[in-house]
């Protein structure tokens, strides 16, 4: 039987604390519904169509000039049918020149053979196709070329050592949705031009590329398979779309998977708070309770009516989170402005909805099954004698928390769909979570037992242990969000101070790629003034000690793999940001003074391999073997962005190699676009990088992503806020009462006031701290052991926040209370009716 | 004779509770004496609790004045009442109202040092002796008895030696064994600190104790009212 009236009675008596659990429910959604959707749109718009990503069917990429044996195998399946359409394109960076000023600009070329884009669109201004506009002795470019060149369609630009004339602008490309890793912008060039800007030499930055569109979509497998057989392994990768890998998807899912970690965190803060209005409520409903319970109410008439109460804020603040989560959703392509292509599909749908409201009921129920058994604990005896019933902690007990964790677990796989991390996510906040809950009751232990400081500072201490006070909740939901916000600020602004700021004044700005042999000289007499030159040999690492370096062993250690091709370089000396871990110098001396076949290595590569000194390394440059002995292991003290090399070997040894230069200057900035300009005139093959620019833009995008991080963590800060408020409401009594008591003794409002003014700042800066000590050993456990940059703790920024927290919760903590002060002792006594 | 320390003219308090209208005093004029023991006796919604409260400066007369050592204090503010409330008057609830979070020590001490006194945990630790709670001192009050909180409230009341202490229904929540040994508590602390004790109780048998009984009845002084 359901009492319509004792439900609808019940619910309006705890009104302000039902709608605390309203709030929690919506803001554990919100973001959660809003990235669910979000993710989608970015599928859909950006990364979904894997074809149109990458070109074609099957992907051949490589850094030389496709072997003989490749390209015969696929002009095989061409001829055969198999393959309807192969086409190669070239891509690389160069420094673009205005004909008409002396404008420079460093942009991604493409040199594409008729029929690009195999699959996905290149949209241009004028709404031609690619292949109407794009004719020899034209170019199509983005539209950044235009606007920083000063040019205009039909204008002609200096690319390499020819002039071509600009045909059209490229509005949108599917294979480059977005312009994230890129260091220029695009510039589409037609093969037939390819001699004639004669920038493709040797050992120049080349990405040699062939795509293939397959007549029979179940024969691509087959088809790749065949391909790799004929590819020269280690330079040559073929790929289907299906297994070829995108920076750009790469760069989205690794984003919104963190994004919606954080989210996650949130929606369990907000669980937490959820927990604590409903026992708040349930603690105001105790009297009533027993009463209903001496009136011969049954257990399982609570029960249904509560739940039934639960269910329905549950389903209220589901469908205010799911709506609040699809406004967000709206609201998030301005969040994420740059990194998104212009003119998204960003689309509202009932699945969305449909799945937040299952997801907001599943949360509902996991977080108010403990509270509702309160219920249980609630003896009609309770009327004679208030007090706290702590229940036995039997098995049953521990089983319904083991059940809840489980249950919690499944949800938070299925929302990562991700079973380890989503393993690792439960298990580091229930250990974060834990390791709060427990300094927390320490530090409220200690409160209770402090007995000196002014009288009100020790009442407050007191105070914060008040039944049916939230302290623990507050402090936890608090400090874990505040520490996970200020974690996130610490990392960001280590690794901007590490790989940006920190990079030193003096240090060379402008770094020239591909500098040819016989153009050495010419470059410095050109360059003038202080130019450090390296010479650089392509090689392999083929063996470690004999053992050889396998791709699958490899397997990307610390983002870098042993498999690529390395950068070789020859000199005696250490360079300025480079010290000696191990060896006594970078080369050994025999007896005759005689250096042998030797080489540094940098600390970095010797941990990716477990090089040690004396091992002997293999290397294959450029189809002739090397092996050279570990004499020294070298680290570098500057910055990250400064130039370097793994491995360095005598110059004796490399000098007959085939090789490039690459020239680092340091030049005053306003100097950099004139000296690009007479650089890229002089050696259009030459690659020049304006590293100031570039470490800028780096820079820019760190901030921005640390923004919609910090964006979605914040959510997690107001969870904590509706815990403070809903403890402050469901401890109004115990407030009045105290207030009243002290008024009773003699007490003025001002003491009152300053006990609660202490109580809140004691909460604020439990909380704070806490999250400052866990955020500071989190950012110098991820700098030290996972990013190995140099700790900075940055104490100010954790100041303000310290005292920012305290500032909130002093004024949110007193404004709540401050109606305590108007109370009359009187009024209260006679409402209590002497209880 | 010994000087006046309480004086009423012509008290009246009226609640409003909606649109209804309450008459809980009606005229009521008295005087208490320093060192008396008066009993304020009567009816349930006699108005005993009321005319306490308003005497010893928690609640206001709707009408009327109130003199407290000759200091009118019908319209002083909560502030300006507080150090009465704490040097003063001392209080003694029915329902004993405990400071929950504070254990019984840090009750009893509480007043003295509200008010800056260095020897609070002194007097306290002399107080509770007397009344055999030095041993419970570190419980909190929901771990004592109705008996020992009452006897922590009497001690707190006391702690600052308060010319006039005030009790409503002291023994009103308390057995019969534990509410004589309350009211000898009091009896004998007004004995031995010539302190004036006003009880509100409807207990014969504690107004057989007092100097002198005031009988409300209906909100209006029955008898009692003037010092023989």
């Amino acid at each position: 039987m359901l009492h319509r009236r004792f439900l609808i009675r019940e619910l309006w008596q705890g009104r302000i604390q039902a709608l605390i659990f309203v709030f929690c429910v919506a803001l554990s959604l919100a973001t959660t519904v809003a990235l669910n959707g979000f993710s989608r749109d970015v599928d859909r718009s950006i990364t979904g169509d894997a074809q149109a990503l990458h070109g074609g069917d099957i992907i051949i990429h490589s850094h030389y000039p496709l072997s003989p044996g490749l390209r015969e195998a696929v002009a095989g399946q061409v001829k055969d049918g198999s393959v309807e359409t192969a086409l190669a394109t070239y891509e690389f960076y160069s420094l673009l020149r205005s004909v008409s000023s002396d404008a420079t600009l460093f942009a991604n070329l493409m040199v594409i053979e008729e029929g690009y884009p195999l699959y996905g669109r290149v949209e241009l201004q004028s709404g031609r196709t690619l292949a109407q506009a794009l004719k020899a002795g034209d170019v199509v470019v983005a539209d950044e070329v235009l606007g920083r060149l000063g040019l205009q369609v039909g204008d002609r630009l200096h690319v390499g050592s020819t002039d071509l004339r600009i045909a059209d602008v490229v509005v949108h490309e599917s294979a480059r949705p977005v312009d994230l890793f890129n260091l220029g912008p695009r510039v589409f060039v037609a093969a037939a031009d390819i001699e004639a800007i004669d920038l493709i030499k040797t050992g120049s930055r080349v990405e040699y590329d062939m795509l293939l569109k397959v007549k029979k979509a179940e024969e691509v497998d087959g088809l790749a398979a065949a391909l790799k057989g004929s590819a020269v392994s280690d330079q040559e990768r073929v790929e289907t779309f299906r297994t070829a890998g995108s920076r750009i998807k790469r760069f989205f899912d690794n984003l919104l998977f963190f994004l919606s970690l954080i989210s996650l965190f949130t929606l369990l803060l907000a669980g937490i708070g959820m927990q604590s209005s409903l026992t708040a409520l349930l603690r105001e409903k105790e009297m009533t309770l027993a009463i209903i319970k001496a009136l011969g109410a049954t257990r399982a008439f609570l029960y249904r009516h509560y739940l039934l109460l639960a269910l329905l804020l549950g389903l209220v603040g589901s469908l205010l989170g799911s709506l609040a989560g699809l406004l967000l959703e709206k609201f998030l392509p301005l969040l994420f402005a740059d990194l998104l292509p212009p003119g998204g599909s960003f689309e509202f749908s009932v699945f969305d909805l449909v799945e937040g409201l299952a997801l907001g009921l599943a949360v509902v129920v996991f977080f108010t099954y403990l509270p509702l058994s309160r219920l249980n604990r609630v003896k009609p005896a309770a009327i004679f004698r208030r007090q706290e019933e702590n229940g036995g902690r039997g098995t049953v007990y521990f089983l319904t928390r083991l059940a809840g964790l489980v249950f919690l677990t499944i949800l938070v796989v299925l929302q990562l769909k991700d079973l380890e991390i989503g393993l690792w996510f439960v298990g580091g906040s229930i250990v974060l979570i834990l390791v709060i809950s427990l300094l927390t009751r320490f530090a409220l232990g200690l409160c209770r037992r402090w007995t000196a400081g002014p009288l009100s500072l020790r009442l407050a201490m007191k105070s914060l242990t008040r039944p049916g006070n939230a302290s623990r909740s507050i402090v936890v939901t608090l400090a874990s969000a505040l520490s996970v916000l200020l974690a996130i600020f610490l990392l960001e602004n280590n690794l901007r101070q590490t790989f940006i700021e920190s990079y030193p004044a003096d240090a060379p700005n402008l770094f020239c790629l591909d500098i040819q042999k016989d153009q050495r000289d010419g470059f410095l007499d050109l360059v003038g003034g202080d130019v450090q030159l390296f010479p650089v040999v392509r090689a392999r690492l083929r063996t470690i000690d004999g053992k050889e370096v396998v791709r699958e062993r490899d397997a990307v250690r610390r983002g870098d793999s042993l498999t690529r091709e390395f950068n070789l370089t020859y000199r005696d000396d250490l360079l300025a940001d480079e010290e000696l871990l191990q060896g006594r110098s970078m080369f050994r001396k025999d007896g005759r003074g005689r250096i042998g076949l030797q080489v540094s290595i940098l600390d970095t590569v010797a941990e990716m391999g477990d090089m040690k000194m004396g091992d002997v390394l293999g290397f294959n440059i450029q189809g002739v073997p090397l092996e050279a002995e570990v004499t020294s292991i070298r680290t570098r003290t500057k910055s990250k962005l400064y130039p370097f090399f793994y491995f360095v070997f005598p110059p004796e040894f490399l000098e007959k190699a085939p090789q490039t230069y690459f020239a680092a200057v340091h030049r005053d900035k306003a100097a950099i676009p004139a000296l690009e300009n007479r650089i890229v005139a002089t050696y259009a093959n030459i690659s020049v990088i304006n590293m100031a620019e570039t470490a800028a833009e780096l820079g820019g995008l760190m901030q921005r992503l640390s923004a919609i991080i910090t964006f979605f963590a914040s959510f997690s800060l107001l969870a904590g806020a509706l815990i403070l408020v809903s403890s402050i409401l469901a401890t109004r009594l115990a407030r009045v009462r105290e207030a009243v008591y002290y008024k009773i003794l003699g007490a003025r409002s001002d003491f009152v006031l300053s006990v609660f003014f202490y109580e809140n700042l004691l909460i604020g800066l439990g909380s704070a701290a806490f999250a400052v000590g866990l955020a500071q050993a989190a950012n110098w456990a991820v700098c030290r052991f996972v990013l190995e940059i140099a700790v900075r703790p940055n104490w100010p920024a954790s100041l303000v926040m310290v005292a920012a927290t305290m500032t909130l919760v002093v004024v949110l903590g007193v404004v709540s209370s401050i109606f305590i002060l108007r109370q009359r002792p009187a009024d209260f006594l006679r409402e209590q009716g002497g209880e | 004779m010994a000087e006046i320390i309480v004086e009423t003219r012509g008290l009246e308090k009226i609640y409003t509770i909606g649109d209804h209208q309450e008459h809980i005093l009606r005229d009521v004029s008295l005087q208490i004496r320093t060192g008396e023991f008066v009993v304020i006796s009567g009816s349930s919604g006699s108005g005993k609790t009321t005319l306490l409260s308003i005497l010893s400066g928690l609640d206001r007369p709707t009408s009327g004045t109130i003199l407290l050592s000759g200091r009118d204090i019908t319209g002083l503010s909560e502030d300006q009442l507080a150090p009465l409330r704490n040097v003063e008057t001392g209080f003694v609830f029915q329902a004993f109202h405990l400071i929950p979070s504070l254990n019984a020590i840090e009750n009893v001490m509480f007043p003295a040092e509200l008010r800056g006194d260095r020897q609070a945990a002194g007097k306290a630790e002399a107080l509770l002796r007397r009344v055999g709670l030095w041993e419970r001192r570190s419980n909190y009050p929901q771990q004592l008895s109705g008996g020992e909180k009452q006897r922590v409230a009497i001690c707190r009341a006391l702690i600052n030696g308060p010319k006039i202490v005030f009790a409503d229904e002291p023994t009103g929540n308390l057995d019969s064994e534990n509410s004589r040994g309350i009211v000898d508590l009091l009896a004998g602390l007004h004995r031995e600190q010539n302190t004036t004790l006003v009880l509100a109780t409807h207990s014969p048998e504690i107004a057989r104790r007092a100097d002198r009984v005031i009988v409300l009845h209906d909100g209006r002084l029955a008898e009692g009212a003037e010092n023989s």
